[in-house]
This record gives structure tokens, sequence and C-alpha cells, in this order.
């Protein structure tokens, strides 16, 4: 009977050791020693302006061409976000599609995560999606289709797309509908920002939240190179020549603010 | 020693079932399995399922998706309705789609099968991803005329669907990819390889053509394979075979995605497989009959703007019987099997 109840004792004692889940003593908690963070967050902030305007969905602007305009969407991307650091190593951001709407303000300010420690002096980025992601099928986040900067009709996304309405626009609706795309070709779209912080860098120290601040001027959507004539150009949903001319002008249209460290 | 024998192996038990492990019960794929082909001969295809693993519940997901009018807009039509598998899943007796609230298309609705070897979809090619196709149709005003986040909510509502994402993606939240993923398994799947030709071809079941098939093939070879190129039967260009342009519709075909002058009046060059099927003929659905298209590339008019070379000199020299050999031959590409698989069925019947 005595080895018996061992056999007991030892099979339940078995048993709770197989299972155990958290059911163990109370260690002594070690002196948190907290490593010294190897990574941050950098934010890049999307300021929205008409020419020393900020932007808004009531104001009336005018543009080079002196037509009166109000803007009621504005939405782009933002894509393959790269920074240099000071001893000239880079880090590129993962996965880095960001869809910009003005509409959205969270989304005016970017969170790029996962930037190593250390002292940067450029930035650069893409306005527009890469030829690999119009290629590539159904995707998620923000280049799911279903955020409406996709085509339907003929594969690709919306780069760029600005709506709005202007008395002097030649629409009947006096509206303004310009929906940049194209990923390939002579007409693509896609245009390259790269921004040098002059004397100042962006410190990512890992328990700061640094901010760089760009600026977008919409009034360099309608100028520079080519003045755009609301009249006449108030309506592009089409890949071509047509939203070429649209892309280099706002190829000029974001520019470097300030750093915040 | 009895005793300590059952009481060792009660506790051992006990031990195991206290700490049971669910049993991952595996469910049998049916029996004709759902996995990749590339038929004896055929190219590689462009689009595989590396990212988009094969599994019998995304493939049921698929095809409950498209044989569901919640797709469109107001619920009443569906993928099925335009794609009908007896007649290799082109629309029967319609020369043009037909969408919601009777709404009426410009072009004929394609059949579909071995879809995963096309470089582009549609008749214009604006589609550059097997993935994406499905949003054409269930955006464009005249078909289904539907925005897809709308479709997204309604499938979210639904019980059935929540849990039909749950089991083919693990999560019951529907988002476009998942359901772009799980519709490209049920359309991906759509092989077509086994027509009596394809049976003489690889020389199974001692299959023979007549030879009025032979000479058929022969004149095919000839005449007709340049564009629709064997195994696929189409070459995937786009093409103008010389068509009168209907002033009422002025179709532009490809020019309408590239914006190239070039491409005025091009069109995809269909694949003839299960072509006596497909009726009626042309991006257009001008053509009821073999007869008529086989009539029309034997006296193609010079003066279109991008005419194809090859139909240069009034078209294809073919006499009356030459036509009725090539008809023939072309009746060898229905692919029975394929129109009868009940995997591609309709799940509601």
């Amino acid at each position: 009977m005595k080895i018996i109840i061992k056999f007991f004792a030892i099979a339940l004692l078995i048993s709770f050791v197989a299972c155990k889940k958290d059911a163990k003593d109370p260690e002594p908690e070690p002196t948190p020693v907290t490593p010294a963070p190897t990574t941050g967050t950098l934010k890049l902030e999307f300021e929205h302006m008409v020419d020393t305007l900020p932007l808004d969905f009531v104001q009336s602007y005018v543009n080079a061409n002196l037509d009166t305009f109000k803007i009621s969407t504005l939405k782009y991307y933002i894509s393959n976000v790269v920074l240099t650091k000071t001893d000239n190593s880079t880090f590129v951001e993962a996965n880095s599609y960001h869809l910009v709407d003005v509409a959205s303000p969270v989304s005016t300010i970017l969170n790029i995560a996962n930037v190593p420690v250390g002292s940067y002096k450029s930035l650069s980025f893409t306005l527009g999606v890469d030829s690999a992601r119009n290629n590539s099928g159904a995707q998620t986040g923000d280049l799911d289709p279903a955020k409406g900067m996709f085509w339907t009709w003929t594969s690709g996304y919306i780069m760029f797309k600005l709506e709005g309405s202007s008395p002097q626009s030649g629409s009947t609706g006096k509206g303004l509908t310009y929906h940049i795309g194209g990923f390939g070709g002579v007409n693509k779209t896609q245009r390259n920002f790269n921004f040098n912080f002059a004397s100042t860098t962006s410190n990512i120290t890992g328990s700061n939240s640094p901010m760089i601040h760009l600026s977008v001027d919409l009034n360099e959507f309608f100028k520079n190179p080519t003045t755009i004539n609301v009249a006449t150009q108030f309506f592009q949903m089409s890949t071509g020549v047509n939203a070429k001319t649209y892309a280099d002008n706002y190829a000029d249209m974001i520019s470097f603010e300030h750093v915040h460290n | 020693m009895n005793k300590f024998a059952i009481i060792i192996f009660l506790f051992g038990f006990l031990i195991f079932a206290s700490c049971k492990v669910d049993p991952k019960i595996i469910e049998p794929l049916p029996s004709d399995n759902l996995v990749e082909v590339v038929p004896l001969g055929w190219p590689q295809p462009i689009y595989s399922f590396s990212v988009n693993t094969i599994s019998e519940d995304k493939f049921v997901l698929g095809r409950a998706l498209f044989y569901d009018p919640i797709l469109s807009e107001d619920s009443t039509i569906s993928c099925g309705s335009c794609h009908q598998q007896f007649v290799a899943f082109a629309h029967a007796d319609h020369n043009v789609s037909h969408g919601i609230y009777d709404r009426v298309g410009t072009r004929n609705s394609p059949g579909l099968f071995n879809l995963t070897w096309h470089p582009l979809f549609m008749h214009d090619g604006g589609v550059n991803h097997i993935e994406v196709q499905p949003l054409a149709p269930i955006s464009n005003t005249l078909e289904m005329g539907a925005n897809i986040n709308p479709v997204i909510v309604k499938l979210q509502a639904s019980s059935k669907y929540r849990n039909m994402f749950l089991k083919a993606f693990g999560t019951e939240v529907v988002s476009s990819q998942n359901m772009f993923r799980a519709m490209t398994q049920f359309m991906g799947l759509m092989y077509s390889y086994n027509s009596k030709f394809d049976l003489y071809k690889r020389r199974e079941n001692n299959v023979e053509l007549s030879d009025a098939e032979l000479r058929g093939y022969n004149l095919f070879l000839t005449n007709c394979n340049t564009c629709h190129k064997e195994p696929l039967f189409s070459d995937f260009d786009f093409r103008s075979n010389g068509l009168a342009v209907n002033p009422l519709v002025n179709d532009i075909g490809r020019e309408h995605i590239t914006n190239s002058p070039q491409d005025k009046y091009k069109f995809k060059t269909p694949s003839l497989r299960n072509i006596a099927k497909t009726a009626p003929y042309m991006h257009d659905g001008r053509f009821n009959t073999l007869q008529q298209c086989l009539d029309h590339y034997a006296n193609v008019k010079p003066n279109l703007i991008n005419l194809d070379p090859l139909l240069l000199n009034n078209g294809l020299p073919l006499s009356s019987q030459d036509k009725q050999d090539i008809i023939a031959f072309l009746n060898t590409l229905t692919d029975y099997k394929f129109l009868a698989d009940k995997r591609f069925a309709d799940p509601n019947y």
C-alpha cells in the first residue's frame, strides 16, 4: 500500500511537472536593465499649402493661370522611403507604401519605424507606386484597390488624385478631376524626391520622436513647366503624355522645411 | 505488480489527457485533386500559385463568390451570369454583356479557361494580372456596377462568408486581397486540355481524327496558327482582324489602354479552344456561327486602319470546302470533360 501511495505521489508530481504552464513559483525579479535602443521611429509630416496659404477644402485659391479653384480631394502615394546617415549608410524602409489622404489628417504624418539609431542627413522617396507593385496582383494595406487609387479598367495605381472645382473649368459641372497614373515607359508618373537637411541632421536616439517637416504646394501642380488652364485642362483619367505633363508639374511640389529632434 | 502496472498506466493516461494537444483533423481533398497542371507540351503558365497556395477552402470560397450576385451593385448579377459553364464560361446567345438594370455592354463575354497563361486580360488587355481581373467587370457600370467597398461590407456582414473566409484564410476579416485570391483559385484552376484534339495529339485512347478534321487541322496550321497558336490556340497578342467598325460604338480596342494610334481597333486574339461552344463570336459578338467567321476571314476588306498584315490581300484564301474542313477541326477542340466538370459548377444547384 505504501508503494502504491508513493507511486501515486510520484505520478501526481510527474503530471504537474509535465503540464506546468504558468504555475511556476514567483522568482525574484531581476533589476530591470533596459538595453539601449537600437532603433527608433521617425515621422514625416506633409503640410499642404497653396502658395503660402494652408490647404483646406473650403477656401478658394488662385493658380498661376489666375483661375480660381477649390480642392475637395487630395490623395497621393509616398513610397520607397530611404534615409541616409552622415556616414553615408542608408536605411531602406521595408514594404514602404503610404497613402497620404488630406481628408484623413493622421495619414499626412508617416511613421517610419525601425530606423537604426544615428544621425541622418538626407531623405528620399517616390511620389507614386513602383512598377513592380503595379504588376503584382491583389495588394493589401495602403495598396488595397479598395482605397480607390487603383484603376479597374486599365491596371495600375493612380499615383496622385486631385479633385475640386473652378468657375473657369471647361467641364459642364465646373469640376476639376485629375487622376494621374501610368507606371512604366516614357510617360510614367512616379517622381523621385531627394532632400538634404542642410546644416541640420535628424537624430534618432530611440527615446525621442524626431519629425521631418515637408511642405506640399498644390499650386505647383498647376504650373512649372506647364501652366494649366482649367478651361481646357480640367479632366485627366488615363495614362499617357497628358498624365506625364501633370507629373512633371508635381515633380517639384514637395519641399523640405525643417527637422525637429 | 499487476496493480502497479494498472496504476502506472492510468496515471500515464492522466498525464497525457490533462496535457492534451488538440489533434489536427486533416480533411481529405476531393478525389479530383485541386493542383496546378501544365499539360504535356505546354509552356509554363504566367501565374503560379506560389503566393496563393491552393486549398480546397479557398477554391470553394472562390466558387461561391463567382456564382454569387452579391458582387454586383444591386445583388442581381454574378460572374456566372455572363460566364456559363455549359458554353465554356462564355455567355450563350448574348452578343454583348448584360449587366445590372438590364444595361447592355459593348463587348462579348469571353470563355474562361487556361487563364493562368494569359499575360493580359480583357479584349483590350487593360488588366495586367489575373488577381485583379474581377475588379473590371465588378466595377464596370454596364456590368456589375459595384464599388469594391460596399461589396466587402456585404460579404463581411454575411455569416456564411465570414465562416468561409475564416476557413480559407484563417481570418473572418474580409479583404479584397483574400477575395481576389480565392477567385483566382477558382478561375485559375479551370484547365481545359482534354478535347478530342488533345487526346489525338497525346495519342490517348486510340483517338483518331477523321479525314475532314485532319484536312481542317492542316488548313489551320497554314492559315490560322500564327495568331491562334497551339497549344493554347492564341498568341495573346492584339490585332485588327479587319472587322468593319460599328459606328454606334466605335470601339477603338487596345488604343483605349495604350493611347497609341497603332493600337486602334486591335483586340486580343481569343483562344480557339471550345470555340464551337462560345458563340456569338468576335469582340462584339457580331457573328453567330463559325461559318460567318470564316466567311469574314476569307473576304477581308483591305482598307481598315491597322489591319493585320497577315490579312492583307483580302484575307485568307479559303474555299468553301476548306471552311467546312476547318469547322470540322474546330469542333474537335471542345473539351466536354471540362464543360461537365462538377468542381466548376454552380454550387447552388
